[in-house]
């Protein structure tokens, strides 16, 4: 589990301080301990909060508020909002079906940061888009979508297994040769969503 | 006593600088949940850290070995 802010921060204070030290006062660095100090303070130190960032910028970027921050995710954060069980994102949003702090993440997770290289070099692409190129008017997955996300959670639940639609293509459904979308297609629909009925959370 | 060479005091400055640098930037990016904030953290306080560590480890592989009373840093030692 990645350190809170809060615990980075100080460890941060703390390194920079002892920096502090070591650059105030170069004549501690002629004894044994001063060296320890240095190497403490300007090698094991900064490498550990670097490798600390790094896993608490990986936990940063599984979050929905992540993910839609780009303004060209807005409408499929709309979409998750959308007052219709038939949109399958929502239903899941909805009713807590993925963490509502991590819904893009759970159901894309070989996304960019999280798949493999090409994955990463499409996400360094998407930032360049973002900001110095032209950003296409309807964003499509580079892939189709794998069944493995749905099954991660549907497979081997009870609901899923006997039911009679899915007992036939069961087979099919696992190997994905037959896609889940095939039949709940009613996906994030981010471009058809005007004047459409969003739900508004009641808070307790 | 021993002393410490100018310039390995230089160096380590300079090295304790883009540390501190890097260590700010990396600490900022973190209130910002936003892709950009990720390659500001790597690319920019990631880089300045590697500099500041590579810096300092070039210093002491690079110093002159301190001399006693004297101040003068002594030649290096012959192999």
């Amino acid at each position: 589990m990645p350190l809170p802010i809060a615990g980075f921060a100080a460890l941060v204070v703390a390194t920079i301080a002892l920096i502090a030290l070591v650059v105030l006062r170069p004549s501690l660095v002629a004894a044994r301990g001063g060296k320890i100090l240095a190497f403490v303070a300007l090698f094991f130190l900064p490498l550990l909060v670097t490798g600390l960032g790094t896993a608490a910028q990986m936990e940063h970027s599984k979050s929905t508020r992540f993910c839609l921050s780009c303004h060209v995710m807005e409408p499929y954060g709309r979409s998750l909002l959308v007052d219709d069980p038939a949109y399958l994102p929502a239903r899941h949003y909805q009713n807590n079906r993925v963490p509502r702090e991590a819904a893009c993440f759970t159901c894309h997770t070989n996304y960019t940061l999280f798949g493999d290289y090409k994955a990463k070099l499409r996400g360094l692409r998407h930032v360049y888009v973002n900001y110095l190129g032209t950003i296409p008017k309807q964003i499509k997955l580079y892939e189709p979508y794998n069944n493995r996300e749905c099954l991660h959670c549907h497979g081997g639940a009870r609901a899923f297994e006997e039911n009679e639609v899915h007992r036939p293509v069961r087979a099919e459904l696992g190997k994905n040769a037959t896609s889940c979308l095939e039949c709940h297609d009613k996906v994030h629909n981010a471009h058809g969503l005007a004047g459409v009925k969003l739900w508004q959370e009641e808070k307790p | 006593m021993t002393t410490v060479a100018p310039q390995l005091i230089r160096r380590l400055q300079r090295a304790g600088l883009l540390v501190a640098l890097g260590l700010i930037v990396e600490t900022v990016t973190l209130f910002w949940p936003h892709p950009t904030a990720f390659l500001v953290f790597l690319f920019l306080g990631g880089l300045l850290v590697a500099a500041g560590v590579l810096l300092y480890l070039f210093a002491i592989v690079s110093s002159p070995l301190p001399s006693a009373t004297s101040g003068e840093p002594s030649p290096p030692a012959s192999a």
